[in-house]
């Protein structure tokens, strides 16, 4: 077989192996351990002196040290964090309430919960889920759409790997080896303006057909000084989440740079 | 063959939940680093290295607690429409196949990579003090070993699976909120479970 075909043979059937339900993670590792110990042989050679192994060993470490990848846990156990801390969930009331006169005013405070917690976790699920449990059922019993009460968290959950910082723009920067400050730099504005675009839609269609959200009428009517005074201590934490987060990808930046000078250019060394 | 599975489940949990603090530890050097760095304008010279060595350890040491919890990511749309002795079946057989072969191969040099950084005494290049990098090395086969160890479980697990058509329940875990907050509300819907 020509090297090409064998790839192709590799490639079949690795999607095979997934399709069966094995874990990708030892599916990938033993199908690299067998084509690779039948692309390194040479004749006459005892299999454990095939070079393939040594090759795994020098791949498992240099991915136990790769220094951007490092975020991931440390990411993982903030949004643990969060999650236990139930910053959600005020966030999302005192949302609703200090912007109980905008149209559609549940949808607008899911929403921007979504986009600002998207800040601070990187993933879709987690986000999606407990909007569903928390604001759903109040926009539901408030009367909403229920077309338009689920596309609201399923949009607004998925802003989470779009705005940085997000998982999948650290693996992916670990992968190509580029910078993850300017792939953060670079998803931005985008997820901004997604967040954007969905509020303006959200807040359109409610105008041209308030059937669609109808207020809700056992919203407390607090005033202005208390209404700010929930922002606020729902805010905080988050906020200050924010500021942490911005610090460290420069702080890592630095980081590589000091210890590997080439490190910004020539990317991972793999 | 239930006690071993229990006994073997007990060790991955130990272990993974051991080096889950290493994230404690992880958090608390790096923000350190980061005082030292920016107030004080005067970096550790080890921040460095140990960063990269918590999150190497941790990593691959919670492999097995991740396997003996079924935690692994499935491919599992056809999967899970299947009889459990049908999962069985087709798992028992794959991990022959698959697991094995992978788990073995990253004892085994892993052994002899680790063995060879521990007779020099390696140390990091990163920084001139010289922090030991054999121990992270050594990881490798010790992470192997505990994998085959959950593996051979796993392989029990099966087995007992195909007699009864049950899977071995896998105790309890940590429940994320929202799985909380599900029984709270009383909803009674699929688990989220990725």
């Amino acid at each position: 077989m020509s090297d090409p075909i064998i790839a192709l043979v590799m490639l079949g059937l690795f999607i095979v192996f997934i399709f069966l339900g094995f874990p990708i993670a030892f599916t990938l590792m033993a199908m690299g351990i067998m084509f690779g110990a039948y692309a390194y042989h040479t004749p006459g050679q005892a299999l454990f002196d095939n070079n393939i192994f040594y090759l795994f060993t020098q791949n498992t470490f240099s991915v136990m040290n790769n220094d951007v990848l490092i975020s991931i846990p440390l990411f993982l156990f903030m949004g643990y964090i969060i999650e236990r801390a139930n910053i959600l969930d005020r966030l999302f009331e005192s949302l609703q309430v200090s912007l109980r006169h905008v149209p559609g005013s549940m949808a607008v405070a899911a929403l921007i919960t979504c986009a600002l917690f998207a800040t601070a976790t990187g993933i879709v699920g987690a986000v999606v889920t407990l909007m569903g449990l928390l604001a759903l059922p109040s926009m539901l019993k408030a009367g909403y759409d229920q077309k338009l009460a689920t596309g609201v968290i399923a949009a607004g959950g998925t802003l989470g790997i779009l705005i940085p910082p997000s998982i999948m723009l650290i693996v992916y920067a670990a992968t190509a080896g580029v910078s993850v400050v300017k792939l953060s730099a670079a998803a931005m504005v985008p997820g901004i303006l997604l967040a954007g675009l969905y509020l303006v839609y959200v807040v359109t269609r409610v105008v041209i057909n308030p059937s669609l959200a109808p207020k809700p009428k056992d919203v407390d009517d607090v005033g202005f000084l208390k209404a700010v005074q929930l922002l606020v201590t729902a805010f905080l934490p988050l906020a200050a989440l924010i500021a942490v987060r911005y610090r460290i990808p420069q702080r890592r930046e630095y980081g590589i740079n000091e210890v590997k000078p080439q490190s910004d250019h020539s990317g991972q060394q793999e | 063959m239930i006690k071993f599975i229990r006994t073997v489940d007990y060790l991955s949990e130990t272990i993974g939940k051991t080096f889950g603090w290493t994230v404690l530890v992880l958090t608390a050097s790096t923000c350190y680093e980061v005082f030292r760095r920016y107030v004080m304008n005067d970096p550790t010279d080890w921040a460095f290295d140990m960063s990269y060595m918590l999150y190497g350890a941790l990593f691959l040491m919670s492999g097995a607690y991740t396997l003996s919890k079924g935690g692994h990511v499935r491919g599992d749309f056809m999967y899970r429409k299947w009889q459990p002795r049908t999962q069985a079946k087709v798992d028992f057989v794959l991990y022959l196949l698959f697991f094995f072969p992978g788990v073995l191969a990253l004892v085994f040099s892993g052994f002899f990579y680790g063995a060879d950084a521990m007779r020099i005494q390696e140390v990091s290049v990163n920084s001139p003090v010289g922090v030991p990098v054999w121990p992270l090395k050594m990881i490798i086969f010790v992470a192997g070993i505990t994998l085959v160890l959950q593996g051979l479980a796993e392989l029990c697990r099966c087995i007992l699976c195909i007699q009864n058509n049950e899977w071995l329940d896998r105790g309890d875990d940590v429940v994320e909120l929202e799985t909380a907050l599900q029984q709270q509300f009383g909803k009674s819907e699929e688990g989220h479970k990725a």
